[in-house]
């Protein structure tokens, strides 16, 4: 169990070195496959409706300006 | 924990240009700066959307402020040369464009958001305008206004 547990603290350490993704690092976030249901907006407008109905609130699913960090 | 956190955002802050800060030859180097002149530096890549929109308008803006010797140079922070080139071409841009894949030059500026505008004034940061704006053009010409 002690050596699983080192082992796992060792391997959760690898993680430790990244960092936080600059603005200037996301334009592989912005592309459109990185995006829900891969830029499907018809899906997307559909899973946001039922959202609505059943939660009675909507908004916060989406990255502003494209995922580039933008305002 | 939260205390390291808020200390490692100072931390990081205090390396990012802020107005009254000087240019390092070695970025001024890059950006082909001239410690006696004034430049609006503008930071896009073709991905951002709003950079997108706000070309145009420097685009516009920099053929009037090189008739007040004021030179717009832009930096193409994009990992792909080729498509940071093509985009380049698409939008027509006449000022001079430094690409910087690596992220080499905008490391040493460290905007919080993109599109980011410095303007550097005698090798010294004056104003930066970060994030979208409305009339970036604009925006640039008062800050501009401000420094005479």
């Amino acid at each position: 169990m002690h050596y699983f547990m080192i082992a796992a603290i060792l391997f959760l350490g690898g993680c430790s070195h990244i960092g936080n993704v600059k603005p200037w690092e996301k334009g592989t976030l912005a592309k459109e496959s990185m995006q829900n249901n891969r830029g499907n907006r018809l899906l997307t407008k559909f899973e946001k409706h039922v959202y609505f109905s059943k939660e009675a609130s909507k908004g916060g699913g989406g990255v502003a300006g494209g995922g580039c960090g933008c305002n | 924990m939260f205390k390291i956190f808020t200390v490692m955002i100072f931390v990081s802050s205090l390396w990012a240009y802020q107005p009254g800060d000087v240019v390092s030859p070695e970025v001024g180097q890059k950006l082909g700066l001239q410690s006696d002149k004034t430049y609006v530096i503008d930071f896009f890549a073709s991905w951002c959307i709003s950079c997108k929109h706000e070309l145009p308008l420097i685009e516009k803006l920099s053929r009037t402020l090189r008739m007040k010797n004021i030179e717009v140079v832009g930096v193409d922070v994009d990992e792909n040369l080729n498509q940071a080139k093509a985009f380049q071409q698409e939008l027509g841009l006449t000022f001079s464009v430094v690409n910087d894949p690596k992220g080499e030059v905008i490391k040493h500026f460290d905007p919080v958001g993109m599109p980011a505008v410095y303007i550097v004034k005698n090798a010294k940061v004056t104003h930066m305008i970060l994030g979208a704006k409305d009339h970036i053009d604009r925006l640039i010409l008062a800050a501009l206004k401000e420094e005479k």
